[in-house]
């Protein structure tokens, strides 16, 4: 019994100094644009626009050999998108502030000098959507204008009907929401190898949704997917280097 | 370099993945569309109340069933056929008899369908319902209630035919005991018949309750009775009861659709009564009286006045057609046209009562109930405006 437990221990104590020597953890941070790909179908005066907003998030990463490494990202990420209309109906607006915990997992390929290194990424994502805000103007038919003259033109509906401003949580509905996202993720960035025990890399990263946000509740549905374009910075800290600093010099 | 053999594998294994979204289905605006055939005549109605009908998350009809049910029967049809013609009309019964807007009302330009009348699936359940009954007579109020209830001396009446000859506006109003005011009117055209140039019966009636509103020194009560009213202008809410509140009146809400999905709405925006210039806040009891042909306005009249500490409401369950009406674009919902169905009219807006519930296809339910009395009234007798002056005293 005691001898297994030895042998176990020995494994594990190998296994991780190994890992320690693979391993790198960090922390990313980023702006990012957000396109809704769907449509208005014949809605006139309507439109959807990309909105920004930022990610955070921790990259683990554990090489294999100088090329190539396997990375997850766990994070928050913003999937911002505004409904709009315009003409007429300027004015009435919805933006839609959603939060999802992320986690993409994706092959890292690096290329370069022993510093400076290019590096491409490839791989999927899943993510929850954890919740949302809206925030807009409607016309509500509640809260007429002041009466028009019948010789005055008229520029806008919310002479009409005056304006609704909102700023409240998103509700979601269990029959239409689909909360879980699934999606293929691509980016491609140069990283520096500012110490032994850590670098900062750069990265333009593409998010590409697979799955709609709704759920296939009705016929003839137009579905919705999320397109986010990432640009980000961030540090990766060696393990081993932090762990065992006197192996730097050793090196 | 080296590895370049292994990006590219892994590159077409992502670009394999990029297809698998869904395509993105041809939703074609139902006024553009051909009934060249019953297919494309089903088709265009179907997807025009798939994304514009407002009232999806309330509604117990299975719209998806409807399609699978009806599409290939549709597609059985000729449209050249008389006899087929008859037969979609009343699968556009079927089809629509359960649906909970109140407003609900199809018309075809078919001329097969000329004589046929147009589809209200609310009436038919009315016409259905034990308690069904016919609306009161118009002669009750133009001829008994003054004759009978209002002071001698005290009371006016008139009428308006609109220029089109389609509507016709009656109003009276009067004093009952001198000092509580009565009024009543067929139908919400109040602002519109008030700011008219030309004199006619309806805006003298008003400008005789306005006047008395302003003037009477003690109000006792005000009776607005709205049986029998059909309902009208949004705006009217405001011309009337703005004159008789001196601070906003929040009643409900009400939300539009914000997508073609059928659960894509708008959030709830305050539904609410502003004071005019120059009002007096009553605070004496103001009741209305109401029947199950009050309908749309006069409920949501109802409605607000329920709000107010001194409303009341006597009479029976309204009609149950809440949802305020305008033209689809401007909420991109609501009624609609195709190149067959001369149009589908249904709400714009759905309406929530300040309690958090929405009486689209129940109506409004009175605190103090009084049935219809068909005999009562035959004789004269009209316990709900009995009720109604009882309750102020």
């Amino acid at each position: 019994m005691k001898r297994s437990l030895f042998l176990v221990s020995t494994l594990l104590f190998l296994c991780a100094s190994y890992a320690q020597a693979q391993f790198e953890i960090g922390v990313s941070g980023g702006y990012n644009k957000n396109y809704l790909h769907t449509s208005t179908g014949y809605r006139a005066y309507t439109k959807y626009d990309a909105l920004s907003g930022f990610t955070v998030s921790i990259p683990l990463q554990y090489h294999f050999n100088n090329w190539l490494a396997v990375e997850a990202d766990p994070g928050y990420i913003q999937k911002n998108y505004e409904q709009e209309r315009d003409h007429f109906f300027a004015g009435i607006y919805q933006k839609n502030t959603n939060s999802y915990i992320q986690l993409p997992v994706m092959a890292h390929f690096s290329f370069g000098g022993d510093k400076l290194k290019g590096f491409m990424n490839l791989g999927g994502y899943g993510a929850y959507w954890a919740s949302g805000r809206i925030k807009g103007a409607m016309a509500n038919v509640f809260d007429e204008g002041p009466d028009i003259p019948d010789n005055q033109q008229t520029y806008d509906y919310f002479q009409y009907a005056k304006a609704y401003n909102y700023n409240e949580k998103y509700s979601f509905d269990s029959r239409r929401d689909s909360r879980i996202e699934f999606g293929l993720l691509a980016g491609a960035g140069v990283e520096y190898l500012l110490h032994q025990r850590y670098r900062i890399f750069v990265e333009g990263r593409y998010y590409y949704g697979l799955t709609d946000q709704q759920k296939n509740y009705m016929i003839n549905q137009i579905p919705r997917y999320n397109d986010t374009y990432v640009i980000q910075a961030g540090c990766l800290f060696n393990l081993k280097n932090i762990f065992h600093p006197e192996l730097v010099t050793a090196e | 370099m080296r590895h370049l053999n292994k990006y590219i594998i892994l590159s077409l294994v992502f670009l394999t993945g990029v297809a698998c979204r869904k395509e993105m289905p041809e939703i074609n605006d139902p006024r553009n569309t051909i009934s060249a055939n019953f297919s494309e005549v089903f088709d265009s109605y179907w997807n025009g109340m798939n994304n514009n009908y407002v009232f999806w998350d309330i509604d117990t009809v299975n719209w998806d069933n409807v399609y699978k049910q009806y599409k290939p029967l549709f597609a059985k049809l000729n449209l050249n056929d008389s006899n087929d013609v008859r037969k979609g009309y009343t699968y556009f019964k079927q089809m629509t008899a359960g649906l909970v807007d109140s407003h609900y009302d199809l018309s075809f330009n078919d001329t097969w369908l000329a004589d046929s009348f147009s589809i209200n699936p609310a009436y038919q359940r009315k016409l259905a319902s034990p308690d069904y009954h016919d609306p009161i007579s118009i002669f009750h109020f133009y001829d008994t209630i003054p004759r009978k209830y209002l002071d001698r001396g005290g009371a006016i009446r008139g009428f308006t035919n609109t220029v089109d000859g389609k509507d016709q506006y009656v109003a009276v109003s009067g004093t009952i005991q001198q000092n509580i005011l009565y009024f009543f009117f067929s139908g919400f055209a109040l602002k519109q018949l008030y700011k008219t140039d030309t004199a006619n019966g309806v805006k003298r009636v008003e400008q005789y309750f306005f006047d008395k509103l302003q003037n009477t020194a003690n109000i006792k009560g005000i009776i607005i009775d709205v049986r029998g009213n059909g309902g009208g202008s949004l705006e009217d809410l405001n011309f009337l009861l703005g004159r008789m509140i001196d601070k906003q009146l929040d009643f409900g809400y009400t939300r539009s659709k914000q997508g073609n999905g059928r659960l894509d709405y708008s959030p709830w925006a305050p539904a609410f009564v502003t004071p005019q210039t120059g009002a007096r806040n009553i605070t004496a009891p103001i009741v209305m009286l109401a029947d199950a042909w009050s309908v749309s306005m006069a409920e949501m009249t109802t409605m607000a006045v329920k709000s107010l500490p001194n409303g009341h409401f006597v009479g029976e369950r309204t009609w149950g057609a809440n949802g305020p009406l305008t033209g689809n674009l401007f909420f991109n919902g609501g009624q609609f046209s195709t190149d067959y169905i001369n149009l589908v009219y249904t709400s714009s807006l759905m309406l929530k009562y300040r309690d958090g519930k929405i009486y689209e296809g129940i109506g409004f339910s009175p605190d103090v109930e009084v049935k219809y009395d068909k005999a009562a009234l035959d004789l004269g007798q009209d316990k709900q405006l009995e009720t109604a002056i009882g309750l102020i005293h």
